[in-house]
């Protein structure tokens, strides 16, 4: 390998046979995939076909870092966890933020690749070049904070980092998380569901050694204008202080705030779980991931009440919205503690929030009556029946087994109605992201590949219309519909930029919210500059777009094997007939069908199939996916 | 000078590593960096740790060929790298882990306050690091502890 920045080489470890292979980065490999995103899709179109069930061994578990991870650039901590999802049968990849991705590179390898399924439970262990797989019996059935902290003792080192499942992912639930060093999680599309179904319980990683760099002067240079760069944005020092829950409020106002499981955009009871509210009651102390200037995660304490004692770290708007608002709990002290029994747990919050918000409207709408719930009470607002359905989401007891599946199995299986309040796309549960008050949000919940999501596109610039950010970004002949929420204008443009963008940013190794899309300061020509000067490699600002759009296609076409088509880049009802009135004294829903043509027109994929056409295909370097898919593309 | 640590503001980033590794050694090497982030992660207390220059250095004093010397400039005890015969006797002398063998080498290393202009200070973006002359920042630490008195002033308006 002739390229720095990587190491050079990866773990594949199958846990079938026990047997552990070393092996070299291809060169072709990361000139067309740069890394973690990228790398791990080519693996899964390359060795994971349509067919093969996501729970069983077939399928591949891959930990992949980037060029960029543990280097000087602002927050590159940042790793990718790649797989077929268990959730929606697709696509599926995760991304945590820590510490986890630099300990892999210093311990030497780029990526773990896991393959087959384990006779028995065990954990890897990788230190300074070497990996061991080890019983895990004694950590089965063990939450994520206990496994952790028996691991750190088992090898005498409280430097370890680990990634390892909770009783969720033991028992399968399909949106299990694997936590990285406890609160940090590789949270959505149930990647947490693949490492238990390979009876993988943790991955535990130490190393003491380099990343080299190719052109230090020049690397240096890009790497210190970025961090002060990122120091110096306007809005530094408001993510800076106040991290993601900072937008509780600014999203309330606009009527992008989901209550009540998107029945209504704001919560009038918002003040009690602003991010001033949680600052002035619970703040403790900042705290921040691998090489980040940023420092959004906190940690926060309950002082008294009946969770007195307390203490969570990486508690973030998702949860506050998925525990609050949508579930009409006023109580932050009460979405702390689902924040840290989804963490012990190991539950993505985001989808288990989502789950619940939908079996307690079931029960508003007596589509799903009392008996369903076993001696619970599930009206809105009832914490203590929220923290028992975690529990038994984990443990799939009861109605628990029914919601552990998603809410889009879920509703099929309930039949009546059900669906229309599964708040859900491909499979996925969309986050507290309304696609109504802000209209590019409800194209990138369709458009996604991995389901509903707002960290794809992830539309930053016109969420509450940042005009000098578009102006940076794209120039004067967008405004000022760019910077408009409600406006579907170039908003097909804004998405696929965004999610190429985020392909190569997941990719590379760096942190999507410190820097890239959140203080929208880092685009394009730095990263370039970065990934060339980084790697030696001879890519340009044209070279990256080509690999982002490269890796985003690889995707969509592993996904049109599986019989992804146009109908599936769809939205939930109620984002398309139900009005939202917070939004506007008129009411607004998503307008898609404004902005899928704009989109597959740009994306050069057929606006009748939604697939990729042979010419976009063959100028990506994709031919042999024109092969693959055949008869199903057009010219 | 020295490099003051104001560990309550450290967020436990390990910028400071990454760049005092990157200036030593030309790569991103955490394990060579002359500081380090100490870290107590669920309770989320980071102490940043490096040589404090000391004034009787137990480093200068038991060095058996004469390699490390203070820089009248900087202040910094610098170990003269032809000199060292990689004994380890300064490592074992130090109390708190101010120097460290690199087996690499075959040579003890610490921090040299980059010549009068430290990377990690000129790096950490929360001011957990600090470089500046020992009256100021003895001056700033009271006046953080008496900020609180300085509030209660102003409101009884006194």
């Amino acid at each position: 390998m002739r390229y720095q920045g990587y190491i050079g080489r990866y773990l594949e470890v199958d846990l079938t046979t026990g047997n552990i292979e070393t092996k070299p980065l291809d060169e072709a490999l990361v000139e067309g995939y740069l890394g973690g995103n990228g790398i791990g899709t080519r693996f899964l179109w390359d060795r994971v076909p349509e067919g093969v069930d996501p729970l069983s061994p077939e399928n591949l578990l891959i930990f992949a870092t980037g060029p960029l991870n543990g280097t000087l650039m602002p927050n590159s901590g940042r790793m990718e966890l790649i797989f077929k999802s268990p959730l929606t049968g697709i696509y599926g990849d995760s991304n945590t933020g820590g510490f986890l991705g630099p300990e892999l590179k210093f311990a030497g390898f780029d990526l773990v690749i896991f393959k087959g399924r384990s006779p028995h439970p065990v954990y890897l262990w990788i230190e300074d070049g070497r990996a061991e797989l080890r019983d895990a019996g004694h950590l089965w059935g063990k939450d994520t904070f206990e496994t952790e902290e028996l691991l750190q003792k088992e090898l005498r080192d409280p430097g370890i980092k680990v990634a390892g499942i909770g009783p969720a992912g033991e028992n399968l639930v399909r949106y299990a998380s694997v936590q990285a060093t406890t609160t940090r999680s590789f949270g959505r599309s149930g990647g947490g569901a693949v490492m238990g179904s390979k009876n993988l319980k943790a991955m535990a990683v130490r190393g003491f050694g380099p990343v080299r760099i190719a052109d230090p002067e020049r690397f240096y240079a890009v790497a210190t204008r970025s961090h002060f760069g990122v120091r110096g944005n306007d809005i530094y020092p408001a993510v800076s202080r106040y991290g993601t829950p900072g937008i509780v409020a600014i999203m309330n106002r606009i009527g992008r705030f989901p209550t009540k499981n998107f029945q209504l955009g704001g919560y009038d009871e918002v003040e009690k779980i602003s991010a001033e509210t949680l600052r002035e009651k619970h703040f403790v102390r900042d705290i921040a991931c691998f090489g980040c200037p940023v420092g959004c995660d906190k940690i926060y304490r309950v002082d008294d009440g009946p969770h007195a004692g307390l203490t969570v770290r990486s508690f973030e708007y998702e949860s506050i919205g998925g525990f609050g608002a949508s579930l009409l709990n006023p109580r932050l002290d009460a979405i702390m503690k689902a924040n840290d029994l989804c963490d012990r747990l190991g539950l993505d919050v985001i989808s288990a929030g989502r789950s619940i918000s939908f079996a307690m409207e079931l029960y508003q709408r007596d589509i799903l009556k009392k008996e369903a719930f076993d001696g619970l009470d599930p009206a809105w607002g009832n914490m203590e029946a929220v923290f028992e359905l975690l529990r038994r989401i984990a443990y799939k007891e009861g109605i628990g087994a029914l919601l552990a599946e998603g809410t889009r199995r879920a509703a099929a299986e309930i039949g009546h109605g059900a669906d229309h309040y599964a708040m859900e796309v491909k499979g996925q549960e969309i986050a507290a992201q309304d696609g109504r008050a802000q209209q590019s949000m409800g194209l990138a919940h369709a458009t996604s590949n991995r389901g509903a999501d707002h960290l794809k596109g992830f539309p930053t610039i016109d969420e509450t219309g940042y005009p000098a950010e578009a102006r940076r970004r794209y120039g004067e002949k967008y405004l000022p519909d760019m910077a408009d929420p409600r406006s579907t204008k170039h908003k097909g443009f804004l998405i696929k930029d965004g999610e190429d963008f985020a392909a190569v940013v997941d990719s590379v190794g760096t942190c999507k919210s410190g820097g890239n899309f959140v203080l929208a300061q880092i685009y394009w020509p730095d990263v370039a500059e970065a990934v060339r000067y980084a790697t030696g490699m001879d890519v340009d600002e044209d070279g990256l777009k080509r690999i982002g759009e490269r890796v985003y296609n690889l995707q969509r076409a592993y996904n049109a094997l599986h019989g992804i088509t146009r109908k599936d880049d769809r939205l939930p009802r109620r984002f398309m007939e139900e009005p939202n009135y917070q939004s506007t004294p008129e009411g607004s829903v998503c307008r898609l069908e404004e902005m899928l043509p704009e989109y597959y027109s740009l994306r050069g994929w057929d606006a009748e199939n939604g697939l990729p056409t042979k010419s976009r295909l063959r100028r990506l370097g994709l031919d042999d996916v024109i092969e693959r898919l055949g008869p199903k593309l057009k010219a | 000078m020295r490099i003051q640590l104001n560990p309550e503001k450290c967020t436990g980033c390990q910028i400071c590593e990454s760049f005092c590794s990157f200036k030593k050694e030309r790569m991103v090497w955490p394990a060579k960096s002359r500081i380090s982030v100490l870290k107590w992660e669920q309770e989320g207390v980071f102490i940043p740790f490096v040589c404090q220059q000391c004034e009787r250095a137990a480093c200068y004093e038991v060095c058996p060929v004469g390699a490390i010397a203070r820089n009248e400039k900087t202040g910094a005890m610098e170990i003269d790298a032809s000199r060292c015969l990689g004994c380890k006797m300064c490592v074992t002398a130090c109390p708190f882990g101010g120097v460290a063998f690199d087996p690499d080498q075959g040579r003890a290393i610490k921090c040299d306050l980059c010549g009068g202009d430290p990377e990690c200070v000129k790096m950490c973006p929360t001011g957990a690091l600090t470089f500046d002359r020992e009256e100021k920042s003895a001056l700033a630490r009271k006046r953080q502890g008496a900020e609180k008195l300085a509030k209660y002033i102003e409101a009884i308006g006194r």
